[in-house]
């Protein structure tokens, strides 16, 4: 048992209805770093209660990160007092049965072991690796123990780690940008990533523009895993569709994209950033999104399937409880490869257009239709004669995420883990399985900022 | 907890440091939310700990730790102090010099939040939900928000200062839905409605009960409107989309670690340089913008920011030229920073920026229009790693014909390039008009930290604006 379960337990023992108990604790360190030294470096540890009383069918929560005896009364308190207040939710489907809880990867030792001074060392490893170059960027490790405990005989626990390095090579004029991701620390190369940044911020020296206008273009993994996240979030959770605000709302079983597009949530993917159950205990299960191009569904969540009118199944995607009004959300974003070997090939396929290496700042124009902005970031290059050709300024686009994916010449047969967590809050990290894309529709809609600092 | 902090300080100085300050935080927030008549979320979060900052041989460090006793401050400050050497790397950080304070500081509350029974809240929001309730809208929902904040600082220049801040909002949205089209409308403002230091009677002040009808309405309405054409005209911009274009194009760019690169992986830099104070051209002679943390409710407001700087106002454009920055004691120019709760790092940050009022009324502004959009409320927002393009979206629009509001538009945006835009404002509205709002999700640093910050913005007017950018 793990010291998460344990809290969670004790919580348990303090109410004297139904109740859930949700523990999360944290050891984690950021070592961040600015102009190639570190600037902010932050060690966080925490642990959290989140506490669900039940009393007929109504709901109260209460949250603490006091856990010895006498904040887990008073968090008691507090979440009786708030059921005893509330009126009964009419989609609230019970606290979940004991169910059996998918196999996988256990914590990496390896990662668990690092301290502030590896972490340290880390960075300043990536920071060496861009030479001349300053640069800008995080190592980050952390472990979490998770646990979900309930007065239906819920007992789920799972210790987690994850790390990631972020490189930013960038001045005056130039600028280039890599990241790399993994539940293992052994799958970083926080050199290697040093060098990606460095070599791309070399290629972006006089930066030229383009007039604005629908370009062909190739997005690096890091790109379309970012435009995927946000296409997702809008687009792939059951409140959105219920509500009828998802590009998703009317098309379950519709062609929306190119053939060659597949894409799933999965958690158990053991490439990714494994979970073996959601906020509620429940078990993770594998969701198919859209298949061969066909939208298939989106996630659920115990809540969310009451209220559609079924049962009260999930699929193993419960939000924190002080979210739930966000609805369940797909944190495990998986979109299949393709045939091609390189991105150079996806140049090639391509012909005439635009490279991109990285988005910024998007914002959802319109979710009904699934329109996303923002801007390109730290590698935008011209595509000419199926090449990689001269650098270009940051790129405002317009894009319609669904017909991006319409029209897709090529995408990579690797793919890669891209860190989607920006490490708000208690820890969560997630992260999209992305190949690299090459599609005909790339909608510039301004020029923005030259590259760099 | 001021002895607490006393003791990590002492503690981070036997570790090494040449500097250091301690933060005990105790933060509890309260949230009510119903949607379509039932309630959709209830949380009551608390969570408390005690967060320590060091210099050791010119490095930073941070740490922090859940448990307020000895052992945790003691804790905290070894783990900063290690941290710190071990991130090391030579060179020197000087901190801008401070007298020292010992003071105590609370926002003025007429109602406590937290007296305000849960029972009473929920009510509250089913009454407001209810005047959303029309057949197009598919979901109406109302919430509201309290929060508690009490912090103690000490640090190792000899500052002792104890703050207690509260905070209420709340707001309404309606999603309108029919004929393949989702379109809403939120009161007071989008994106979780509006905030202040403040109690209840903030909350209570609102008006949601009374606005409910007339969001819902209009929300309907969208849903037989055209979409925005797009063109290059005159826009009028109210007051809340204003906030937003303040934040967006004044605040972050004119944040002083942003222009030295600290960002720059995340958040990102800022078209403007050191060197610009005093001399760039940021708008037309209209554009005044002041930084002011003691603005009276403002979300951004505070006696002493994190670093024990006492709050006081900075002028950052005046008539159109940028004279003064957002920063720290780092960074030269300190007042403005804070620290997202007790286990995160002070940042610079926003305190409340305003742009000022000018003269005259909306509708003067707007008959001051031959051809061109009325543009009201927030929907969608991005702007590049410079804050020079921006391309913003609104709830509602309304076509401006010789000086009168014509029919309604749907799912208008516009976009431009900061100081061009800027240059363009050639009316601001007066003070009658003036309205301050506050947001709590302005997203910095790595890890992510949120603040909560308050805008003040008349209505204003800008002339040959790109607007109706499609996909």
């Amino acid at each position: 048992m793990n010291a998460a379960l344990e809290i969670a337990e004790a919580a348990l023992a303090h109410v004297g209805d139904e109740a859930e108990a949700h523990v999360q604790s944290e050891r984690s360190g950021l070592a961040r770093f600015a102009g190639s030294r570190q600037h902010q470096p932050t060690l966080i540890e925490d642990a959290v209660v989140t506490l669900r009383v039940v009393r007929d069918g109504r709901v109260g929560v209460a949250v603490s990160n006091r856990t010895g005896d006498a904040g887990l009364r008073e968090l008691a308190a507090r979440a009786t007092d708030a059921a005893e207040n509330t009126p009964a939710d009419p989609d609230f489907p019970g606290l979940p049965e004991p169910a059996a809880l998918p196999i996988v990867a256990g914590p990496d030792s390896g990662t668990l072991a690092l301290g502030p001074g590896e972490q340290a060392e880390l960075a300043a490893d990536a920071i060496a690796a861009t030479g001349h170059y300053p640069a800008y960027g995080f190592f980050t490790s952390g472990s979490t123990e998770i646990a979900v405990a309930s007065t239906t005989g819920v007992r789920a626990e799972q210790t987690t780690t994850d790390a990631t390095v972020l490189v930013l090579a960038s001045g005056d004029g130039f600028s280039g940008y890599a990241t790399q991701t993994s539940a293992r620390i052994a799958d970083l190369d926080v050199r290697a990533c040093g060098v990606e940044a460095a070599a791309k911020a070399a290629r972006t020296r006089d930066a030229a523009t383009v007039e604005p206008g629908v370009y062909r273009a190739v997005l690096e993994p890091y790109a379309l895993a970012e435009l995927l996240q946000y296409f997702a979030w809008d687009s792939f959770g059951a409140v959105g569709l219920l509500e009828e605000r998802s590009y998703l709302a009317g098309r379950i079983g519709e062609p929306i994209c190119d053939a060659r597009i597949s894409i799933a949530d999965d958690a158990l993917d053991a490439d990714g950033l494994p979970r073996a159950f959601d906020f509620e205990g429940a078990p993770k299960e594998r969701v198919a999104l859209v298949e061969d191009g066909i939208a298939r569904g989106v996630v659920w969540d115990r809540r969310s399937a009451t209220r559609a009118g079924g049962d009260s199944r999930g699929t193993g995607h419960a939000p924190p409880v002080v979210l739930q009004s966000y609805g369940p959300l797909p944190f495990a974003l998986s979109m299949r490869g393709g045939d091609a070997g390189s991105l150079d090939e996806l140049a090639e396929a391509v012909g005439d257009g635009i490279y991109v290496t990285r988005l910024h700042y998007l914002g959802v124009v319109h979710p009904r239709e699934g329109v996303v902005t923002g801007t390109t970031r730290d590698g935008t290059f011209r595509i000419r004669d199926g090449r990689v050709a001269e650098p270009l300024a940051n790129l405002r686009f317009t894009v319609s995420v669904p017909r991006l994916l319409k029209d897709v010449p090529a995408l990579t047969r690797d793919v890669k883990l891209v860190n989607g967590s920006d490490f708000y809050g208690d820890r969560f990290a997630f992260g999209v399985l992305a190949p690299a894309i090459a599609t005909a529709y790339f909608n510039v809609t301004g020029v923005g900022s030259s590259p760099g600092i | 907890m001021r002895e607490l902090c006393g003791e990590a300080v002492e503690a981070a100085r036997a570790a090494g440091a040449s500097y250091a300050d301690a933060r005990a935080v105790l933060r509890r927030q309260q949230t009510v939310a119903t949607k379509n008549g039932r309630v959709d979320a209830l949380s009551d979060v608390e969570s408390e700990g005690i967060g320590v900052r060091v210099l050791v041989d010119g490095a930073w460090g941070f740490a922090c730790d859940r448990r307020l006793t000895a052992d945790g401050a003691h804790d905290a400050a070894a783990r900063a102090a290690a941290f710190a050497r071990a991130s090391g790397g030579g060179g020197t950080r000087e901190l801008a010099p401070v007298e020292p304070r010992r003071a105590t500081y609370e926002t003025s509350v007429e109602i406590d939040p937290f007296s305000v029974p849960i029972a009473e809240k929920i009510d509250f929001c089913l009454r407001a939900e209810e005047g959303l309730r029309r057949a197009e809208v598919k979901v109406a929902e109302a919430f509201v928000r309290a929060l508690r904040e009490q912090k103690v600082l000490v640090t190792s220049d000899g500052a002792e200062l104890e703050q207690e801040l509260v905070e209420c909002g709340g707001g309404i949205d309606a999603t309108a839905v029919g004929d393949g089209l989702a379109q809403i409308r939120s009161y007071p403002s989008a994106h979780g409605g509006s905030s202040a230091q403040a109690g209840w009677e903030y909350v209570l002040s609102l008006g949601l009960e009374r606005e409910a009808p007339r969001v819902a309405e209009q929300a309907a309405a969208l849903l037989q409107a055209p979409e925005c054409a797009p063109g290059v005209m005159d826009v009028v911009i109210d007051a809340e989309q204003m906030q937003l274009q303040v934040h967006e194009s004044v605040g972050h760019p004119t944040e002083l670690d942003r222009v030295l690169g600290s960002e720059a992986a995340y958040a990102g830099t800022s078209f403007l340089k050191p060197v610009d104070v005093g001399s760039l051209r940021y708008g037309s002679p209209l554009m005044n913008i002041t930084a002011d943390p003691t603005t009276p409710r403002g979300l951004g407001t505070f006696g002493f920011d994190d670093e024990g700087i006492p709050a006081e106002p900075q002028p950052i454009v005046r008539e159109g030229v940028l004279v003064g920055w957002i920063g720290s004691r780092e960074a030269g120019f300190p007042g403005s920073m804070r620290a997202d709760g007790w286990s995160r790092m002070p940042l610079v940050r926003m305190t409340n920026l305003h742009l000022d009022p000018g003269e005259g009324t909306l509708e003067e502004l707007i008959e001051g229009v031959d051809d061109g959009l009325y543009l009201e409320t927030n929907k969608s927002w991005s702007i590049d790693d410079k804050r020079l393009n921006f391309q913003f979206g609104t709830q509602v629009a309304w076509e401006i014909r010789d000086g009168k509001l014509g029919k309604l538009v749907r799912d208008a945006t516009y976009t431009g390039i900061t100081p061009q835009f800027w240059g363009s404002l050639d009316a601001v509205a007066g003070l009658d008009a003036w309205r301050l709002q506050g947001l709590t999700n302005c997203g910095k640093g790595q890890p992510g930290q949120s603040a909560h910050v308050s805008h003040g913005a008349a209505p204003a007017r800008f002339r040959g604006v790109q607007v109706g950018v499609h996909a």
